[in-house]
């Protein structure tokens, strides 16, 4: 049996007060259904959402499909381990081939927005001079892209923490960069009257995070776009060289298929993430005359350096993510960051391991007493995405370019932690290292060795696999977003950024989204 | 003289115990994390006094000789004696690694299982008994042996751990000793705040195109 949709947009909005009018699996009566629109958008994460509402408050008939499930945030349940099972990608069990990087990306409606720590940073000026030189984005300037920049902060409500919203654990931080005399600042984030829980990796219950499944995708859907959820797209479609479309398999969580789907459009825009949207054209055979996509994978690889302080400071309690050090993000300056970081039980277990058996449970029975840095250094763009016709692969080391850029940063955590007031900090490697003085940390960060499976790191910011430039033989897409060699063909994601840039990726993202999205006719 | 952990013993005992199978890649899966060596499973090098023993009926996603292992990972990695944690026997550890595996891509599922019997087997050359019959002095220095040696072994041991310590940290049962406040914002009463707002400038701007609608 067969259904025909034309996809329909609305004269004028109409906003819903809560929660998201989403085509699920367990809807679907059909086994084969056939849209028509105008803009087909390939995931909801930021990329996708933003872009579906830009389209679709100009009239533009969008339908936007989600392989990942529609969860409410109501149905969140602020366990970490279920929700690795519920919203995440692979369950939460994304790596690079080697298994040493857990790669975490949302997997559900909203994508990655729905799970990230809500920290905001704009792409950094001497980021944007690099893509100005190396890649000719010429137009992408500082200029160009503070207003979109100031738009998207203000539709999300973005702002600096508030004294409130500086947990304990961060104000001994704070304290101690002061001490070394290093620049330290409040994260911006983009919440509403954030509830303090610290469950922000599992979603926001409460619908304080400013993620896409409260702003952007209800805003898109206000203005007519249709969001399906449980739709994996399997394939690019052409006509004459130019977009036509997508297929697409809708498949019910037990794994049964649903129903097939072909959606016919003149705009593919593919916003499935670094992983998944050079998958797509890789798996569509499109675009890739450059031979980059898949290419130049970067991740922002990151450690969660945790340390036990002399009294209690509950990582776990106040926002996630309250003050950051960036007094060495220029690259003269080691070209990295540092976040503290709170974390529950579960993610602290993922992290540093002072002994096996009862120093662990010694450790984990004084969790209270543990604080926490994130390191995030501008890693080089040394990965790969590939599709071997049966499963995905990330290939990605930390390159020998960039392993004394992660010890500076874990020496500086370090250093951080101790004038901070820690008595011991955890180095996150697979043997057992503790740093407790000054003296310690040369002999302890010196002696690692960049092999793989001896540090444990984690990465929430895949980025570069689909990457701008102007020239179409080294890049996949122009700074329009549009793929060199397929017209009617963008790409709006992360995967778009030509080198790493830093800091978490998401206001980046949102405004070039929305920059594609204004030009696109 | 070379060590009974290097490489090239831990190959050894592979393939004694993989006779026609192909080794094709190590992988680790996340938190839970998976070893990925080839399909199928693994012929015992020695038997054990476990092999006898029932299983639970609802560990129907895991072999006899995988229950054990997670088994005595459990007693081994998650001790108590002195301290005010919650005993692992009061906490479905076991259990929960079988969900945590049933998650798996099924065919990493079945290379899974030739590093679990892996790990298991391998200590017979260096302490004549698997791991399960390991003393748990002799397990916990397994575990750190393994830690610092090949990208092979230092996999195996992060996905056994990894796994063992999510299914005991993830019940709320092991919270109370640590504080640990869990789920907040139904027990502290947190009002829901709904979808925002329309942006103040949804309507179209001069510099913002109409489609084609």
């Amino acid at each position: 049996m067969s259904e025909t949709i034309t996809a329909t947009t609305t004269s004028s909005a109409k906003w819903q007060a809560t929660g998201l009018a989403v085509h699920q699996a367990s809807d679907v009566t059909d086994t084969n259904i056939e849209i028509q629109a105008d803009v087909v958008i390939v995931g909801s994460g930021a990329g996708g959402a933003v872009s579906a509402y830009e389209l679709a408050r100009r009239g533009f008939k969008v339908v936007v499909l989600e392989a990942g499930a529609y969860v409410p945030s109501k149905d969140f349940t602020e366990r970490f381990s279920e929700s690795l099972g519920t919203l995440y990608q692979d369950h939460g069990a994304q790596t690079n081939s080697s298994g040493d990087l857990l790669v975490l990306q949302g997997a559900c409606v909203g994508g990655s927005t729905v799970v990230n720590g809500c920290v905001c940073f704009r792409t950094p000026d001497f980021i944007l001079q690099d893509w100005q030189r190396d890649f000719g984005l010429s137009d992408l300037t500082t200029a160009e892209l503070t207003p979109y920049f100031e738009e998207v902060e203000k539709n999300l409500s973005v702002d600096d923490n508030g004294e409130h919203e500086i947990p304990h654990h961060s104000r001994l931080i704070r304290a101690g960069a002061n001490r070394l005399g290093w620049s330290v600042k409040p994260l911006k984030r983009n919440i509403r009257q954030c509830g303090l829980t610290g469950h922000c990796l599992s979603g926001c219950k409460t619908e304080r995070k400013q993620s896409m499944l409260v702003t952007y995708l209800p805003w898109a859907a206000a203005h007519g776009a249709q969001i399906y959820a449980d739709t994996r797209v399997d394939k690019i479609l052409t006509e004459n060289g130019k977009a036509s479309g997508v297929n697409a398999t809708v498949t019910h969580r037990d794994g049964t298929v649903a129903a097939r789907m072909t959606v016919t459009a003149p705009r593919v825009v593919v916003a499935a993430g670094a992983v998944q949207t050079p998958l797509l054209m890789l798996k569509s055979a499109l675009g890739n005359r450059s031979g980059q996509v898949g290419k130049n994978f970067a991740c922002h690889p990151s450690l969660y350096v945790p340390a036990r302080y002399p009294e209690p400071v509950y990582p776990w309690r106040g926002a996630l993510l309250g003050v950051y050090v960036d007094e060495f993000m220029p690259l003269e300056k080691g070209g990295f960051i540092l976040e503290d970081g709170g974390s529950g039980l579960v993610e602290l277990t993922m992290g540093a391991e002072p002994g096996t058996g009862k120093p662990f449970m010694a450790y984990m029975e004084n969790a209270k007493y543990l604080g926490g840095l994130v390191t995030l250094i501008h890693d080089h763009n040394v990965g790969t995405v590939e599709w071997n016709g049966e499963r995905k692969k990330i290939d990605y080391q930390l390159s020998d370019m960039d392993f004394p850029s992660m010890q500076r940063a874990l020496k500086a955590a370090a250093r951080l932690h101790l004038a901070s007031g820690a008595e011991e900090v955890y180095v996150p490697a697979s043997d057992h290292r503790v740093i407790r003085s000054e003296a310690d940390i040369d002999t302890m960060v010196d002696s690692l060795e960049n092999q793989p499976q001896h540090l444990r790191m984690v990465s929430y910011h895949p980025q570069g696999t689909c990457r701008m430039g102007v020239d179409p033989d080294n890049s996949v897409v122009g700074s329009d977003g549009q793929s060199h060699d397929v017209p009617g063909l963008y790409v709006a994601d992360a995967s778009v950024l030509p080198t790493s840039i830093i800091v978490n990726p998401q206001i980046t993202v949102y405004a070039l989204a929305t920059r594609i999205a204004r030009q696109m006719t | 003289m070379e060590s009974p952990h290097s490489v090239t013993n831990v190959a050894a005992i592979w393939q004694q115990g993989m006779a026609r199978r192909r080794f094709l890649k190590w992988s680790l899966l996340g938190s839970a994390g998976v070893v990925a060596v080839a399909a199928g499973g693994f012929a015992f090098l020695r038997r054990s006094p476990l092999d006898e023993q029932p299983v639970p009926e609802w560990a129907t996603g895991l072999s006899a000789a995988e229950y054990h292992l997670f088994d005595r990972a459990r007693q081994v990695l998650l001790p108590v004696e002195g301290t005010r944690l919650t005993p692992s026997d009061q906490v479905p550890v076991v259990r929960n690694v079988q969900a945590l595996l049933d998650n798996l891509d099924p065919e990493i599922r079945k290379e899974m299982a030739t590093g679990l019997g892996l790990f298991d087997n391998a200590a017979v050359l260096s302490h004549g008994r698997r791991f399960v019959d390991l003393s748990d002095a002799d397990s916990c220095a397994y575990f750190d042996s393994w830690g610092h040696a090949s990208v092979i072994q230092r996999t195996l041991v992060t996905v056994i751990k990894q796994l063992t310590y999510t299914a005991y940290w993830q019940e709320s049962a092991t919270w109370a000793p640590t504080d640990f406040d869990g789920p907040v914002s139904d027990k502290w009463g947190l009002a829901y705040l709904g979808n925002a707002p329309l942006p103040a400038n949804d309507a179209l701007g001069t510099n913002q195109p109409e489609g084609r609608a």
